[in-house]
């Protein structure tokens, strides 16, 4: 019985330690409640982007409008269903959603919207018509990728192909979008076909794997959704020259871009194979700012201004042509046209480069590392 | 065994003993209360019809699918199938519904979804009942094969669930006082509650307490096993329907995150893993408290970072209190602390007792002699045990070579094949050790994800390049991760928290350990001697292969002729008996724990030298690969059985079996089924042998 009171008591000491929190919450009547639910937050892609949403809420231009939540529901679409509503019933204005299915939230999205909060997605997308998208175009980035890996081959040779998360509308219309570009050439040959997950570690892998019954001489060309980084440093290691890179298509990881650059360049704290290569690819990425913007976007939908059900992101495409190193990674800086950061700024290489919007001058380097915004 | 049966009873005795009886549901109906209070107490508004009404949906799925899995626990079973079970009945019917029909017929859908859950639920009954196989393995293959059925009916998400069956599901039976989700949770319960009072609900009772003497009894063992699955099948199938009325389409992936909170629900809701103990009134409770947590989180406004250090700790809060009683763990180590204390104060410490000799006096035999003239048995006799059950892997993988040399060529003959195929077992192989150990106690270390996680982030970043730092941060690291399996044994230990709650909680934790830490973007890379140790090649072989030769050997040694080999055999085989024989079994089963955390943190390492840097999330792939090598390597799952070399087989097996596959160009759903068969071919010779 003793333990009964001591839980009564908890739960009343609980209940006070609230209901100070419940006073901060109202003399913040006046700023704009707005939620953010993630989906995970265990992988660099989605730890990224929190940052980003984080340091817009905090720029001063947002810092005394918004009164910002992050929740995090998981893999699974059913918390986040619950996690959904829960925010409708505390009260929010509006609600930024990574989500975990397209189509698992549409009821629940579909009732909040009723409520009159207003629901953006970012990255992924949800298929509720009252719902706010901003994304990239996603057959775009599959098309354009494999474009460029075909003419850089002369429509001729094998390749393997890495792609996503299998069972995603992502990676599936990626996927599908350059197989039919490949299909148009019958001397490009897929020889090898891996499931990576859009994790570096997942690649090497995988590459590994097929890798033990074939051989770097007989590939031609990479088509990666993630991995390129790796791909490079498995074929140094394998003894190949800086100069004899394979092609590769693939992701805007830091590493990646940095390869890029021509062999010799001076970098601060590179160190092979995290180091200039002149490795030849296209670089692409679904940006993780689009959670910063569609934050942004959400509070000028809640003033009143006109924001488009659906904000498709410009493709942020880097290659060997329009790769530049950025001194400290501003985003005035990046405005002026840099687009890859030096490894001492940025010690993980499978770090995601794209963070650069021109409808987002709040952030910069500093807001994808630590949550800062800029001035 | 139902409390009804107890009504001739005098009342007040009758009623403790049924609350004794229901001690784990009734605490977990408390803990849901408390909880709900709490949200009450906390959110800006009180608690509407519409709040409840929108939870009692929000858990139903797991609740519904929980309930299916408590049955199959309850007889000894374990189902790693239940979330793809839900996936795929979620998937058939969004594919098959007609959106241009004017109407859906709730019964014929319901009825579908049951069917095709009851129909896979046949086939695991089949294997494990019929042809005596581990239940974990065969569902754990039953689950890859489903996952690629899945992604063959539906590669992406989308199709068209009618509003009819949400209206239905999600609507109000009582308008304004009761929700459907309820009714139908409280519908099922009842079948259940009818169900244990037959025939058929005593034997299952009896199966999951103690199948040998059930059989003995006359209870037919196989019917019951195979009902019990089937059973189980139709709860997922039911989960699967409610989640596609919910959601009002079908996405392939939407069950699968689903099974560990499953186990979680179970647990928390009082029933014992291992059977006998326990009921599915409980785990509904236990599910929705787990759904709660995600309103908690809200209210309180944790920030994202913490959310899963949060959970776990509220999990394991739960799984403690569940435990109150007098006669839980806690209460007998906090009484046996007290009782030393006490002893210590008086001055009558154990070893101040005046001993007499109490052990039984046996003549002393002649072994001496005769095992002198009895001539020592041959290699294969004296073990056959082992043998029996670890080549069926080695066999396979003669098999699987054999298949990629004649499909893909360049295998047998060529060292690279060999040498990658060491290298990528290095790391199950590691990982078999720890998890396999943790098995032979009869545990599960399901913290395996995030350990290998945050070793590798905290190595790079203490490393971040430098040689000369390996020196101080592998010691760092191991120590890390001495302690974490330290406090895993300790809780499963002294707080009596079940390993699979606890390892689950850690595993929480950590992740949020890691995140703090790296800020989300782990820093640092790995040293070049890291690097050149997993990717360089001396010859032909990579250094590490020769590291994991010795570890092989030590691995043997150690579980095979070290007395802490015999200690994990001896727990495994009968907690009690090893207590009896003086085994100190709090602290074999704490360095158990220390063991697997330890085997994590190098694979960590190892994983870090090999990508050269590490992520956030590196270690989720690891868990049920970590698992099934295992129980492919002949480990019995509920302990006492098993030998390493027989595990390496199985992560030999498995690991050639994903080179044959990554080297076709098959279609990801195909090559998830053929893994499937695979594995669940492979330990077809490790069925049980038929009970005398």
């Amino acid at each position: 019985m003793g333990i009964g009171l001591k839980v009564r008591r908890l739960a009343l000491l609980a209940g006070m330690a609230v209901c100070a929190f419940g006073m901060s919450a109202a003399e913040a009547a006046e700023k704009h409640k707005i939620f953010l639910s993630m989906s995970f937050i265990g992988n660099d892609w989605q730890a990224e982007a929190a940052n980003m949403v984080k340091a817009m809420a905090s720029h001063k231009s947002m810092a005394d409008k918004v009164d910002l939540q992050v929740q995090v529901a998981g893999p699974n679409a059913q918390r986040q269903i619950q996690q959904i509503n829960a925010m409708v019933q505390a009260g929010a204005e509006a609600i930024v959603i990574f989500p975990v299915s397209p189509t698992a939230l549409n009821q629940v999205v579909k009732n909040a919207c009723e409520k009159g909060v207003k629901v953006f997605a970012y990255d992924a997308e949800i298929t509720e018509p009252c719902a706010y998208n901003v994304h990239i175009d996603q057959e775009e980035a599959g098309r354009v990728t494999a474009e460029w890996l075909v003419k850089k081959l002369n429509g001729k040779g094998n390749i393997i192909a890495v792609t996503g998360v299998p069972g995603t509308s992502v990676d599936d219309l990626r996927t599908k979008a350059a197989k039919e570009v490949f299909a148009k050439y019958p001397d490009i040959k897929i020889v090898g076909e891996a499931v990576g997950m859009w994790s570096q570690a997942v690649a090497r892998t995988e590459l590994s794997k097929i890798l033990a019954t074939r051989n770097w001489n007989d590939i031609n060309g990479l088509w990666m959704q993630v991995g390129c980084f790796t791909a490079n440093s498995m074929q140094l290691e394998a003894g190949k020259k800086a100069s004899e890179l394979l092609p590769c298509a693939g992701e805007g990881s830091n590493g990646g871009r940095i390869q890029m650059l021509p062999e010799g360049t001076e970098v601060e704290g590179a160190a092979s194979p995290y180091a200039p290569l002149g490795a030849p690819r296209i670089s692409y990425a679904s940006p993780p700012y689009s959670g910063a913007l569609a934050l942004k976007l959400a509070v000028e939908a809640i003033e009143g201004k006109d924001v488009p059900k659906k904000t498709i992101l410009p493709l942020p495409v880097v290659t060997n042509e329009t790769i530049k190193l950025c001194n400290e990674g501003t985003w005035a800086e990046m405005k002026a046209g840099c687009n890859a950061f030096k490894p001492s700024l940025v010690s993980n290489p499978g770090w995601f480069a794209s963070i650069f919007s021109d409808q987002t001058p709040e952030i910069g380097l500093n807001a994808a590392l630590v949550g800062q915004p800029e001035n | 065994m139902s409390s009804a049966a107890l009504s001739h009873v005098s009342a007040g005795s009758g009623l403790r003993r049924a609350l004794t009886r229901n001690r784990g549901a009734l605490i977990a109906a408390a803990v849901l209360a408390i909880l709900l209070f709490i949200v009450d107490a906390i959110s800006a508004g009180p608690l509407t019809y519409f709040d409840v009404s929108f939870l009692s949906s929000g858990g139903a799925t797991s609740a519904l699918a929980a309930i299916g899995q408590t049955i199959v626990i309850l007889s000894g079973g374990f189902d790693l199938s239940a979330g793809a079970v839900i996936s795929l009945v979620n998937v058939v019917l969004a594919s098959s519904m007609d959106p241009m029909a004017s109407g859906a017929s709730v019964f014929l859908w319901t009825a579908a979804g049951i069917g095709v859950g009851m129909a896979v639920g046949a086939f695991n009954g089949f294997f494990i009942a019929v042809l005596r196989m581990q239940p974990i393995v065969v569902t754990l293959s039953t689950m890859f094969i489903l996952q690629g059925v899945t992604l063959l009916v539906m590669d992406k998400p989308g199709g068209f669930v009618s509003p009819d069956l949400g209206t239905f599901y999600l609507g109000d039976a009582i308008t304004g006082w009761l929700p459907m989700p309820l009714v139908v949770i409280g519908v099922v319960l009842l079948a259940w509650f009818w169900l244990k009072g037959t025939r058929f609900g005593t034997a299952l009772y009896a199966v999951g307490s103690d199948a040998d003497s059930a059989a003995a009894v006359g209870v037919n063992v196989v019917l019951v096993r195979f009902a019990v699955y089937v059973i189980a099948g139709g709860c997922y199938g039911l989960a699967g329907v409610f989640i596609s009325a919910q959601t009002g389409s079908g996405d392939p992936l939407v069950g699968n995150p689903l099974l560990l909170s499953m186990f979680a629900a179970v647990v928390v809701g009082g029933t014992r893993l291992g059977g006998g103990q326990g009921g599915p009134v409980g785990t509904v409770f236990g599910a929705y408290i787990l759904m709660m947590v995600v309103n908690i989180l809200l209210v309180l406004n944790v920030s994202a970072y913490y959310s899963t250090i949060a959970e776990g700790t509220i999990l394991v809060l739960a799984a403690l209190a569940g435990s109150i009683s007098h006669a839980s763990v806690l209460a007998v180590q906090l009484r046996a602390a007290r009782a030393r204390l006490a002893a210590w104060r008086a001055g009558i410490l154990p070893s101040q007792l005046e001993r007499v000799e109490r052990r039984l006096k046996i003549s002393s035999p002649a072994h001496g002699q005769r095992n002198l003239a009895a001539p020592r048995p041959a290699f294969h006799l004296r073990n056959a045990e082992a043998l029996r059950y670890a080549l069926p892997a080695y066999v396979c993988l003669l098999v699987i070579v054999i298949v990629t040399q004649v499909w893909l060529g360049r295998a047998i003959f060529n060292p690279g094949y060999w040498n990658s195929l060491l290298v990528l077992s290095s790391f199950l192989a590691v990982l078999a050790l720890g998890q396999g150990t943790v098995i032979l106690t009869g545990g599960l270390d399901l913290s395996v994800p995030w350990t290998i996680g945050i070793s590798g982030i905290i190595l790079a970043g203490m490393v971040n390049g430098s040689d000369a730092a390996l020196l101080y941060a592998l010691p760092v690291v191991l120590l890390m991760a001495c302690a974490i399996g330290f406090a895993n044994g300790f809780g499963i230990v002294y707080l009596g928290i079940s390993p699979i709650v606890m390892t689950l909680a850690t595993n929480g934790i950590l992740q949020g350990f890691a995140l703090l830490y790296s800020q989300g973007t782990p820093a640092g890379f790995s040293s070049p001697m890291l690097r050149w140790f997993m990717t360089a090649k001396l010859g032909f072989v990579t250094p590490v292969v020769l590291l994991m030769v010795i570890f092989v050997i030590i691995a043997v040694l150690l579980l095979g002729r070290t007395p802490f080999g015999r200690r994990v055999y001896g727990i495994g085989n009968g907690l009690r008996a090893a207590r009896l024989s003086g085994i100190g079994v709090e602290r074999t089963l704490i360095l158990v724990y220390m063991l697997s955390a330890v085997c994590a943190a190098v694979v960590g390492i190892m994983l870090t030298g090999f990508s050269g840097q590490a992520s956030l999330g590196m270690g989720d792939d690891y868990l049920l690969p970590s698992i099934a090598v295992v129980v492919v390597g002949g480990a019995l799952i509920t302990g006492g059985r098993g030998h390493y070399l027989g595990m390496l087989g199985g992560v030999l097996l498995l690991t050639a079996l994903q080179m044959l596959l990554a080297g076709t160009t098959l279609p990801y759903a195909t090559r998830a089924i053929l893994y499937g068969l695979v594995v669940l071919g492979a330990v077809m010779a490790l069925r049980e042998r038929q009970p005398q």
